[in-house]
């Protein structure tokens, strides 16, 4: 086995890392200076700390709220499917709307006994044409991709946690459109009754759903041959089909995978929708890189606040060192008052990204941004979990401690004899 | 001693403090002027010469939606077109990676130097694109990236078409704003996927700007009420129109940076404020020794602007020096083909310190005037 | 609390001898590259139960001699035994922990820890000892009873007077019952009403309790209280 210089090193650090953190905690359990002088001496100097404690707070909020865009769009795509339905597209296509299942292809397989049949025997199974087209946006925001798919009369069924709210379902043969309702809200003319011109014709929008916080969530559907016709396209996009058991669909993905004239690919439709997560990398990116540049200036800051209150209590320090505390105590002492600030600090960077989350929620306020998976527009909400929040709390006592080290270091050095004399 | 030395031993008279002052701005500073080029560069389309007389032509359902190929006529046929060539999305992933590191398009080899004059190759690579079948070429930046050199064999599996196809590598071209794509024919492409008669987008010159405006709309009309109806804008519009798609993002950004300006303002201030109180000995002295409160002003402010913008020459120079100087294409791996320090940039970094000297001297300076002598000589003790 | 200042007093009575030998005691340190002489050979016995004075003008020495005492400073040369374990020879953990037990220290800036109540500041020494909370309680009441100021526990040391913050800072140097209690100017801050208070709480823990006093201070009227007075000039001892 090759030995890594460079891994020996990061291991090396890691370790020191964790061994002084064990050695901390362990003084501060065994202390004998009690918790609440920090905090006192804390709260004391609130006027110079607030600025520090302000500034952790915000770095932690950004990085909570960054990381709950991400986690926003990674769960609209982990929320979307019915456990029952298989998802068939094209193989090697990465997105619906470039994915082709043939016509004849569409026959073939709806009449596999492995997909499930309403009471009246027919396979529930749903042929549908995902199209990209490009709308305006409400309030002059420019123009947008937005995912047009035309589904089969099945379709509804399919997708229970789609949900009528407002008008009605389109007519299949009409060129009538159903719209999400958190799409509705961000482009024009999508209000019920309204209408909007693609591929050079007219559709009317009939009714608005609720796609259940899922993809679905900004797509528009209509009827799967009309959109064929408008759109000029022979074939389908995708097929869903419904399953009875698990064991039917297994053969029926089974079915499809090893069908090599077909070169079509078959997943559980949650499965599907589970790996569309490429959009959210790039954010998570962003929000954990601006978080660490960010908390560089927080130590800074945090090093300075410290080194000001140790400079205040020279005197106290030599104080209990003539009473008989001993220096790594008192090492441990600062260290930790530094961890209660930024800890501080964290509490309310959480906090404020709480209430960023809950102020969405209230009034219904939804981001859109470019899917890399769909190439088209997809909603999103905050979504603050509560791993975040330890992340972030994490985040902010580990800034305290690294800040307030070096001033926990001097004040643990400082000579007693001139300490008792300083001013 | 004058009075500029005098204020100069005054700063540096807790040398820690002052550096991690300075360091705290100039990190800030860093990163602000960081946030603010990445922004630039993902918002502000990026203009190859020649960009002005270049118009995109896309299906009007969308960009994703295909042209049928028995446009190109009808387009070469409009007066003030110079050269007209198709340009094909080919979606492809190269050696098994889950994404797609650079994009490839497949285009008209014989009108690659008439619509994107910028882009340079030796002519022998010219004439190698325009001989094989197969060749390909790439930009430097992604060459380097995975150390291709000419005559290498690239093979690339398509998300869009159902194929998998092998290219031969024929140059390597730089000199466009963005070297990282890949070209290659679209003749080979009709082929090997079996889809003739689809083409992604065409892309043309026109030969002058007073033919702009024309252009654009006969392409408009010619096209009108077909299958396949286009929209013809100019490269800058057809640019900011993909920007606008990333919605909110900008905004986003532009509330990061006022998050960050804030922490700043206020650790820095905050910072500067300590270090004030702690000389109120030496300006109760000053008092007592007859100097006004003016004075005492100008003190605090030569101070917090002194030590403002000396982290200002270190963060926004360092930035700027990191950004000019050092390659950052490949640091990112690829995802910013450029990363320009602007002097408008440059422009607010430095507004942003000056602020900030001012901001930090307020507080003290309203303690300073409110303290009377006798109290501040009281923590002589 | 009569009872148990009769008890104490009775414990020292027990051994009446020399808490505090010095012999040949010097201490030299550099300022720069000057070299001050802050002690010069001396010697000095004390015996438990008084209340010594030293006096002596600015740079004498006295409270390095102090210090040394107190186990807070090092010197250069020279032994002291403070109840026979020579000080000198402790290393620096050793040391916190004797001062702990057996020095109570007087500052002339009263020292209290100021985000702390008069109660937690005398409490702090009794942290480091393996007393119980209750125990911890019975110890502090007492001591502020010692000084008369059970009826401030809980006010902070800005909510005190000047006397009654050293007052409080006197309790804190009793409460691990130490045999010695040093003071370093510990009426400097004071106006002379309370300067009389404090000294007069020195002499009756000295007369009641058998504690041995130690106090630097260059006010004459100061050492009038003290049993007998050392002068110190220039590191030396003069009488």
């Amino acid at each position: 086995m090759p030995f890594n210089p460079l891994l020996i090193l990061f291991g090396a650090i890691v370790l020191v890392i964790v061994g002084y953190l064990l050695w901390l905690a362990y003084t501060i359990i065994t202390s004998p200076i009690p918790l609440t002088y920090n905090f006192k001496s804390v709260i004391i100097r609130w006027r110079s700390t607030s600025a520090t404690i302000l500034g952790i707070a915000l770095v932690v909020t950004v990085y909570i709220l960054l990381h709950a865009m991400a986690a926003g769009l990674e769960r609209s795509s982990a929320n979307t499917g019915d456990p029952r339905n298989i998802m068939i597209v094209r193989k090697g296509s990465t997105a619906e709307s470039s994915s082709i299942v043939m016509r004849d292809q569409f026959k073939l397989i709806q009449y596999l006994p492995q997909i499930a049949r309403d009471e009246k025997g027919q396979p529930i199974i749903s042929a549908d044409l995902a199209v990209i087209i490009n709308l305006p946006r409400r309030d002059n925001g420019g123009e947008a991709n937005v995912t047009m798919r035309g589904v089969s009369p099945m379709g509804m069924e399919l997708r229970p946690q789609v949900k009528l709210v407002s008008g009605r379902w389109f007519v299949p043969g009409k060129r009538e459109v159903v719209v999400s309702q958190k799409m509705a809200a961000r482009f024009t003319s999508t209000d019920i009754g309204q209408q909007f011109k693609t591929g050079g014709h007219e559709l009317t929008v009939v009714g608005w759903f609720d796609g259940g916080e899922s993809a679905f969530d900004s797509e528009m559907w209509m009827d799967a041959d009309e959109a064929r016709s408008i759109f000029d396209r022979e074939n389908y996009s995708s097929l869903l089909a419904r399953t009875a058991n698990t064991n039917d669909a297994a053969v029926l993905m089974q079915r499809i995978e090893t069908d090599k004239r077909m070169a079509l690919r078959a997943n559980f439709e949650t499965d599907y929708y589970a790996e569309q997560t490429t959009t959210a990398i790039p954010i998570k990116f962003l929000g954990t890189f601006l978080a660490t540049a960010m908390s560089i200036g927080a130590i800074f800051a945090a090093m300075n606040t410290m080194y000001a209150a140790v400079g205040a209590r020279t005197r106290e320090i030599g104080t209990l060192r003539v009473l008989g505390f001993r220096r790594r105590v008192i090492l441990a002492s600062f260290n930790l008052e530094g961890a209660i600030l930024a800890g501080i600090g964290g509490v309310l960077g959480c906090s404020l990204a709480l209430l960023a989350q809950y102020v969405c929620v209230a009034f219904d306020v939804h981001f859109g941004t470019l899917s890399f998976n769909t190439f088209s527009e997809v909603i999103f909400q905050f979504r603050v979990t509560p791993g975040l929040v330890l992340q972030g709390m994490i985040f902010a006592v580990v800034v305290g401690i690294i800040g307030s080290l070096l001033p926990a270091i001097r004040a643990a050095r400082l000579p007693v004899i001139a300490s008792l004399k300083s001013v | 001693m004058t009075v500029s030395t005098f204020i100069l031993k005054n700063a540096l008279r807790n040398k820690r403090r002052a550096t991690l002052s300075i360091l705290s701005v100039a990190v800030s500073l860093f990163l602000l002027v960081t946030l603010l080029v990445a922004l630039r560069e993902i918002t502000t389309p990026a203009e190859g010469a020649g960009a002005e007389l270049r118009v995109a032509v896309r299906n009007k359902i969308s960009i994703a939606n295909l042209l049928p190929a028995k446009q190109l006529p009808i387009i070469e046929r409009i007066p003030g077109v110079e050269s007209v060539t198709p340009f094909t999305w080919f979606g492809g992933k190269y050696k098994g990676e889950q994404g797609m590191s650079f994009a490839q398009f497949a285009i008209d080899q014989t009108k690659l130097h008439g619509v994107f004059g910028e882009l340079k190759l030796t002519p022998d690579e010219f004439k190698a694109f325009e001989a094989d079948r197969n060749a390909a070429i790439i930009g430097k930046i992604t060459a380097d990236k995975y150390k291709l050199k000419v005559g290498d064999k690239i093979v690339l599996e398509s998300t869009v078409y159902p194929v998998t196809m092998e290219f031969k590598l024929a140059g390597i071209y730089s000199g466009t704003p963005d070297d990282r794509n890949m070209f290659f024919r679209q003749d080979y492409l009709d082929e090997s996927s079996g889809e003739k008669g689809m083409v992604g987008m065409w892309w043309l010159k026109v030969k002058s700007a007073e033919d702009m405006p024309r252009v654009l709309s006969a392409i408009n009309n010619a096209f009108a009420n077909t299958s396949a109806e286009v929209r013809a804008e100019t490269e800058r519009a057809f640019q900011l129109g993909f920007i606008s798609m990333w919605g909110n993002i900008k905004l986003l950004v532009m509330l990061i940076c006022s998050a960050v300006i804030f922490t700043l303002l206020l650790v820095s201030a905050s910072t500067m404020s300590m270090a004030i109180r702690e000389r109120f000995r030496e300006l109760a002295i000053l008092k007592a020794l007859g100097f006004r409160r003016r004075e005492l002003f100008t003190f605090i402010l030569a101070e917090s602007f002194g030590l403002a913008a000396i982290g200002a020459l270190v963060g926004v120079g360092g930035a700027y020096l990191l950004f000019t100087y050092g390659d950052i294409t490949k640091m990112t791996n690829g995802i910013f083909p450029s990363f320009e320090v602007t002097p408008r940039i440059v422009g607010i970094g430095v507004l942003v310190a000056a602020v900030l000297g001012i901001v930090a001297s307020i507080m003290p300076s309203i303690a300073v005037a409110k303290m009377s002598v006798t109290e501040g000589l009281k923590t002589l003790d | 609390m009569v009872c148990i200042l009769f008890s104490i007093s009775l414990l020292s009575f027990v051994a009446v001898e020399n808490i505090v030998s010095i012999r040949n005691l010097s201490k030299l340190y550099s300022q720069g590259e000057i070299q001050v002489t802050a002690l010069d050979n001396i010697s000095l016995d004390i015996q438990s139960g008084e209340f010594l004075t030293l006096m002596g003008p600015s740079g004498s020495g006295k409270s390095t001699l102090l210090h040394i005492i107190a186990g807070i400073d090092r010197p250069t040369s020279g032994e002291c035994r403070v109840q026979g374990i020579d000080v000198t020879k402790l290393n620096e953990s050793q040391l916190a922990d004797w001062r702990n037990q057996n020095v109570g220290f007087v500052f002339q800036t009263f020292n209290l820890i100021p985000v702390l109540t008069a109660y937690e500041n005398v409490e702090l020494p009794l942290l480091l000892t393996r007393l119980n909370r209750s125990q911890r309680r019975t110890q502090v009441e007492i001591a502020l009873d010692l000084v008369g100021l059970a009826d401030r526990a809980r006010h902070l040391p800005k909510q005190l007077s000047g006397g009654q913050e050293q007052r409080v800072a006197i309790a804190r140097s009793l409460v691990t019952d130490p045999a010695l209690l040093v003071a370093d100017e510990p009426t400097g801050n004071l106006d002379s009403h309370s300067a009389q208070e404090v000294l007069g709480v020195l002499q009756a823990l000295r007369s009641q309790a058998g504690k041995t006093i130690i106090m630097v201070t260059h006010d004459p009227k100061a050492a009038t209280f003290g049993s007998r007075t050392i002068h110190l000039e220039k590191g030396e001892l003069s009488k």
